[in-house]
């Protein structure tokens, strides 16, 4: 558990719930209990939104939507630009460590970065990194260099400052969903359609394992075709373990019935952890996993009505202990450094920002 | 009914009594007698001496160009398949072809009209007929099956049958089965609309629904929306708690149509072809019995739906009585006076209109009686003629039933006489009456003796073979009197594993009776009797002896390839 | 009732006329038309048809009606064809360097957004009623009479029993083959010995000598040609046992639908008259691009490879190449990242016997949300394949004393599209 990390930056003031009543006294609004989960702000767009980041110095908080923009609001001042150059809808972002560069993604395969100190950022730097859809990138630890996937089945590896192909990792026989770097920066995985998570060793630039996730993969009879993939990938902070977000038990995927699922990996054996499942009656994707400094995890999803949830999972439990409704499928989902609160991007048009502790009254307006 | 009263013949003496049930029809049929008497001047002139007669009316040669009577061996056939949907046994052919009493072939129709086999025969012939064979929507097709196959038990009227199921509205347990018809056309337009022009009134409107049909001079665009209107306020309603369907009613909405051709603008009321609308009465201040409401079915005080019944069977509807007669007609003699059956027109008129008349006015004096109309068909000589035309008689386009017709086995004859004929039916029921008598000893001989018993008995037992034979078989949608053959409907025969093992032989059946027989002429006459319900004649002896003697080495003497060749033969697969 | 559009009155009223003079004749009435004369149109050269049919409804946006970067144009992007200025979706890059073969209607309103009124109109041209499917009309009026195989063969992967023949009889019905398995019943029983069977069919012909020498022959010719075409099937029995060739299978595709369209063309260049290959999967009210990227994935490439071939072997003149569902998709975007039913503005794309390629006829408004310019329905559609494969629509099945239009006389043509 990281207190320390959480407790460095709570010091600062929430910016958005700016009209503030008295605070009870004798309440801690700074300590982080998800049952006390709620939402402070909302930054509006006119489309559905398709992906959620925010920078890791809190900053930015970037969203992809259903056309071909990204859309960055300042978390102090609420203001947003509009990054325009892709030419279709962006699907994953990744950020510099200082928070100024942003990586992003689209369904045309292209991988763009933007500099987002500057006024009316234009992208800096275009890869036409894959044949088809362009999933997912990731910046390596040491930012030096750029991991995609896509549809043309393969993993690649890009140099940072120049754009060139590094390594192109190829064994996944379907489209491959989402790549992340292991915090030792000599590992990537991959997670593909079928629930095929392969093991690339940097160094080698071979494959050197692979993870089954294949209950997270589900084919459809009546209609003849696979529904799978993760729909968010992440190391818990120390290595040790991969969370990986998606679907199981296909029951009519083009109806959109099947459970969402959370699954963990132990990073050292490869071997299953936990399978994570929201209550029954809730259907559809998990679209969203975050570990917290404070260890416990963090996962968001979309119910095939259109609703969305939150849910929370202590560390070592085997099911989720607290569930929060959403007025709106997640479709993306990140967290902010300060700990407390988390950014969900919404099927609704909007970015929510919900707080992770004791909700202080705000005034009407 | 002066002069087209029908005589003796279906005195109740001479008839079957199960068909004479109700006292209201002890009346009906007092009052013919009494009309009779009244009127002798066509009383020795039965309906089915004055259907051959007005066949050959005008043709003073037709008697010497007809072709003779059927053969016994082949009436047996005949009647046996029609009335029973089976062929005889082989035993039952020998029987009746050695049986020398004059009114052998009227017992016998008799006989056969009082079986348990008769209303399943009916059951298959109507379900076929208004369900057309597809699939399940709201009411089970067993309970449906069920009712009709009771309702021809009891004999029960064609008008009366209608207009129970143009009535119910499927919330009664009792009646619901009745209510397929409407149900499970979802009482959509174009559909129970249209059907109900088919089926009961032998006219396809559906060409009428957007203008008035552009090569039938007489199906006008009213005529669709005037059947329409006496449904188009009724909807189906799902009961939230039971989720059974029924049908509810909205007490307004008016039926209003435009030519998509001229653009002509018309309104109907309820309205059966070209009898007159029917106007709704003064709209009463609450038009509900029951209000529309979320979950509610909805029953205004007047309903449209129900003048329907009234309608379409009332005696002013020359259409709805030429319509069943004409079908009657068709499935005994294998061709409608009019044909199509739902292509009821000025231009395309019936070839016999005489026979048609004489058929619809016994129908309505006889009160609808089915089982009487059959009776008559039967007994005509035109039913009775052979199909077999050795001169050089050449067919005419205009039928003129100098000769009789092939008629294709439906699914279901297929399957049962196929069964019957390689002894499954036989060998079946016996294995049903041992286990009755050993689980019930003090009952069970009297109970499996009872006909009705054993019909069911191998019903229930058998049906998923006529099923197989259906799915094949069978055509969903309109059916045709035309003959078809499909590929899959060949290789079924061809390869299918039904059939096959119904050729291994065993028990007591065709392959295991003949394979025991020593003479080669004893197999030919068993097998002839068996599967195509007559003796062999002596070249088709020597043809079977000539096999028999080539085929000792085969596999059980090569009977389970004869016994196949005849059952899939064009001789069994037609009733000739 | 609002089946206004394609109503021309005075085409009707001529008909009609027609008709009166004809019934006049008496009994001639009803040949007015006879069917041999639809049939002597086709002389010649054996007509065929492909007909892929993308089961679900296939959606217009990710096919050939692509509008990227609009409210509703989803992330796939458009590509240039080999027609200059046609753009068809980025998931169709195969198609794409083959459009001039092929033509696209982008103005189609059916009315419907229901599974099967959509898919039956399709097939029938008519909103309702017993008409028999374009496969079952091309197997009565383009089968050769000698036909080497039954004339309207479907091969699926699973089982939407359609009766498709209506009036036409179950000869021209579909033949369905359950992917390339073959149709049931085709081997022999077990147990029996080739000669045993030849000994039996020589005793039915025993059988029916007899019985055919008293009787008229037009129903046992039926019955006995049922028997033909059950043996033709079985003796080419080959066509489902032989593996298809390495390289074929590597061209096509080793999925189900590469193996099935492989099987199409074997089946065409053995003179079948319809073959219809249905892809499934379209019916995307969930993860719709994601279903799209895999369907259309499968379909491009092994439908370009079938086409290639078709062109290769010069049948594609003669073989009329539809590729329809029963409707489009919704242009909006559902909160599922689905599209819904949509017949009312969407897309087919056909080609090869009788149609003019490269055409792009009708268009949508800029957002898709409805038709622009020439709407047409599958009435218009019916026609136009027909006519494409010199069948006269407008003329009428002469069907035992039945005389029912071909195409739906409220509909005509697409005459632009017409080569």
């Amino acid at each position: 558990m990281s207190v320390n990390n959480s407790e460095a930056v709570a010091a600062s003031k929430p910016v958005l719930n700016d009209a503030v009543e008295a605070r009870k006294p004798g309440v801690d609004y700074d300590a982080i209990d998800p049952v006390k989960t709620h939402k402070v702000a909302e930054l509006k767009h006119t489309v559905p939104l398709t992906s959620c980041r925010v920078d890791p110095t809190g900053r930015f908080i970037v969203a992809g939507a259903e056309d071909l923009d990204i859309h960055v609001w300042d978390y102090e001042s609420k203001t947003k630009r509009t990054l325009k150059g892709h030419t279709s809808w962006v699907r994953s972002f990744d950020f510099s460590a200082d928070g100024n560069t942003l990586y992003s993604a689209c369904w045309g395969g292209d991988i763009k970065a933007w500099n987002l100190l500057d006024t009316e950022p234009k992208s800096k730097l275009t890869i036409q990194a894959h044949q088809g859809s362009a999933r997912w990138v990731r910046l390596s630890p040491d930012q030096t260099k750029l991991a995609t996937c896509g549809n043309d089945l393969l993993v690649k590896l890009w140099d940072l400052e120049n754009g060139k192909l590094l390594q192109s990792f190829a064994g996944h026989e379907r489209h491959v969903y989402a790549v992340e770097f292991h915090p030792d920066g000599k590992h990537l995985v991959s997670q593909d359609l079928m629930g095929v998570i392969h093991v690339w060793d940097l160094h080698s630039g071979k494959k050197s394992r692979s993870i089954d996730a294949s209950v997270m993969t589900g084919y459809d009879k009546k209609f003849a075709a696979d529904m799978g993939g993760a729909r968010d990938l992440q190391f818990s902070p120390d290595g040790s373990e991969l969370a990986t977000a998606g679907i199981t038990n296909v029951v009519n995927s083009f109806a959109g019935v099947q459970d969402p699922i959370i699954m963990l990996f132990d990073w050292k054996t490869g071997q299953e952890k936990a399978k994570l499942k929201p209550d029954k009656t809730f259907q559809g994707i998990a679209w969203g996993v975050r570990y917290h400094p404070d260890g416990f995890l963090i996962g968001a999803g979309a119910d095939r009505s259109g609703k969305g949830e939150l849910w929370f999972r202590k560390p070592d439990e085997s099911e989720f202990y607290h569930t929060m409704k959403l007025p709106a499928a997640a479709r993306g989902l990140d967290l902010l450094n300060d700990a407390r609160h988390l950014i969900v991007a919404h099927s609704h048009g909007a970015v929510h920002i919900y707080r992770m502790t004791e909700e202080e009254k705000q005034k009407q307006v | 009914m002066v002069s087209t009263g029908p005589s003796f013949y279906f005195l109740p003496e001479s008839r079957d009594l199960m068909s004479l049930r109700s006292i209201p029809q002890l009346l009906t049929y007092s009052a013919i007698l009494i009309a009779v008497y009244a009127a002798p001047v066509s009383a020795e002139t039965t309906l089915h001496e004055r259907i051959d007669a007005a066949l050959g009316a005008g043709n003073p040669q037709f008697e010497n160009q007809a072709v003779a009577t059927a053969d016994d061996a082949t009436f047996l056939r005949r009647i046996t398949l029609d009335l029973t949907g089976t062929i005889p046994t082989a035993e039952k052919v020998r029987a009746f072809v050695a049986d020398t009493s004059a009114d052998k072939r009227v017992d016998e129709i008799d006989r056969l009209l009082a079986s348990p086999e008769y209303a399943r025969r009916m059951q298959y012939v109507f379900d076929t007929m208004l369900m057309e064979r597809h699939p399940d929507k709201h009411v089970p097709a067993k309970d449906w099956q069920k009712y009709l196959r009771e309702s021809f038990l009891a004999n029960r009227r064609w008008d009366d049958l209608v207009q129970e199921m143009l009535t119910v509205d499927g919330t009664d347990e009792k009646t619901r089965p009745a209510a397929k018809f409407l149900l499970d056309r979802e009482l959509k337009a174009e559909q129970v609309t249209r059907d109900l022009g088919r089926l009961f009134l032998g006219r396809d409107l559906q060409c009428a629904q957007c203008h008035d049909h552009p090569n039938v001079n007489d199906y006008l665009q009213r005529h669709y929306h005037g059947l329409n209107a006496f449904l188009s306020r009724s909807y189906l309603f799902r009961d939230p708690k039971t989720k059974k369907t029924s049908i509810g009613e909205k007490a307004e909405g008016q039926v209003a149509f435009t030519s998509v051709f001229t653009k002509e603008e018309g309104k109907t009321a309820p309205r059966v072809l070209d009898l007159p609308e029917i106007p709704d009465p003064e709209i009463p201040e609450e038009p509900y019995r029951v209000k529309p409401a979320k979950n509610v079915r909805s029953i205004p005080v007047y309903s449209r739906r129900l003048q329907l019944a009234d309608a379409i069977t009332s005696t002013e509807n020359q259409a709805f009585q030429n319509n069943i007669v004409n079908r009657l007609w068709a499935l005994m003699m294998g061709r409608g006076l009019v044909e199509p059956l739902d292509m009821w027109h000025s231009d395309n008129p019936p070839t016999h209109p005489e026979v048609l008349e004489l058929l619809s006015t016994a129908l309505q004096e006889m009160d609808y009686d089915l089982k009487y109309l059959i009776r008559e068909l039967a007994l005509t000589d035109v039913y009775q003629r052979s199909s077999r035309n050795n001169s050089d008689l050449k067919s005419a386009d205009k039928p003129d039933y100098r000769v009789g017709l092939l008629k294709p086995l439906s699914p279901e004859q297929l399957a049962w006489s196929m069964m019957q004929a390689t002894g499954v039916t036989e060998r079946t029921l016996a294995g049903l009456k041992a286990k009755k008598i050993k689980d019930d000893p003090k009952h069970g001989p009297q109970v499996t003796a009872e006909p009705l018993w054993q019909e069911e008995a191998l019903h229930d037992a058998l049906w998923r073979n006529v099923d197989s034979f259906t799915v094949t078989f069978g055509t969903v949608g309109a059916q045709s009197s035309r003959f078809d053959a499909s590929a899959n409907q060949a290789l079924f025969l061809l390869n299918g594993p039904l059939i096959q093992s119904w050729l291994v032989p065993g028990g007591n059946n065709l392959t295991a009776r003949l394979k025991k027989l020593e003479s080669g002429p004893a197999v030919a006459e068993e097998l002839y009797l068996a599967v195509l319900s007559r003796f062999p004649n002596e070249s088709e002896t020597r043809q079977v002896v000539e096999y028999l003697n080539s085929s000792q080495q085969e596999t059980h003497k090569g009977i389970p390839e004869l016994v196949w060749a005849a059952l899939v033969s064009d001789e069994f697969r037609f009733n000739h | 009732m609002q089946r206004n559009q394609g109503c021309q009155q005075l085409d009707h009223r001529v008909a009609r006329r027609q008709f009166l003079a004809g019934a006049a004749g008496g009994a001639l009435a009803f040949s007015l038309s006879g069917s041999p004369a639809v049939a002597e149109q086709v002389n010649g050269q054996h007509k065929r048809i492909l007909q892929v049919y993308l089961q679900g409804g296939v959606s217009q946006l990710e096919s050939w009606d692509p509008k990227p970067g609009t409210e509703f144009g989803g992330p796939f992007r458009a590509i240039p064809t080999s027609v200059p200025g046609m753009h068809i979706s980025e998931l169709l890059p195969y198609t794409a360097q083959r459009m001039h073969h092929l033509s696209i209607v982008r103005s189609i309103n059916l009315k419907t957004n229901d599974h099967t009124q959509g898919r039956l109109f399709m097939e029938k041209g008519r909103r309702a009623g017993e008409y028999p499917y374009v496969g079952s009309v091309a197997s009565r009026y383009l089968a050769p009479a000698k036909a080497e195989l039954p004339g309207y063969i479907h091969i699926s992967t699973r089982g939407l029993n359609d009766s498709t023949a209506a009036f036409l009889g179950a000869r021209h019905a579909q033949l369905k083959f359950l992917g390339v398995n073959p149709p049931k019943n085709l081997s022999l029983p077990k147990g029996l010995p080739p000669t045993a069977a030849e000994r039996r069919m020589a005793l039915r012909q025993q059988f029916n000598s007899q019985f055919q020498a008293g009787h008229g022959k037009a129903m046992t010719e039926t019955f006995d040609a049922s028997f033909q075409q059950a043996e033709k099937l079985m003796s080419r029995k080959t066509f489902f046992e032989k593996p298809p060739a390495d390289k074929d299978l590597e061209r096509y595709g080793k999925h189900d639908f590469g193996r099935n369209c492989l099987l199409a063309r074997t089946l065409l260049e053995n003179n079948a008259t319809c073959v219809k290959v249905t892809h499934h999967g379209y019916d995307s009210h969930a993860e719709n691009f994601n279903f799209h990227l895999e369907q259309l994935g499968e379909f491009d490439k092994t439908f370009s490879m079938l086409l290639d071939d078709l062109h290769e072997r010069g049948m594609l003149e003669s073989t009329l190449v539809m590729i329809y569902s029963e409707f489009g998709r919704t242009p909006k975007i559902n909160v599922r990242y689905g599209r819904d039913h949509w017949g009312t503005a969407w897309s087919i794309a056909l080609g090869g016997c009788g149609i003019q390629p490269g055409a792009i006829i009708g268009k949508t408004n800029e957002k898709g949300t409805a038709v622009a310019e020439r709407e047409v329905d599958a009435g218009h559609l019916f026609h136009t394949y027909l006519q494409a494969l010199g069948i006269d629509s407008t003329r009428d099945h002469e069907i035992a004393g039945r005389s029912v239009p071909i195409g739906d006389p409220a509909a005509q043509p697409i005459k632009e599209l017409l080569a």
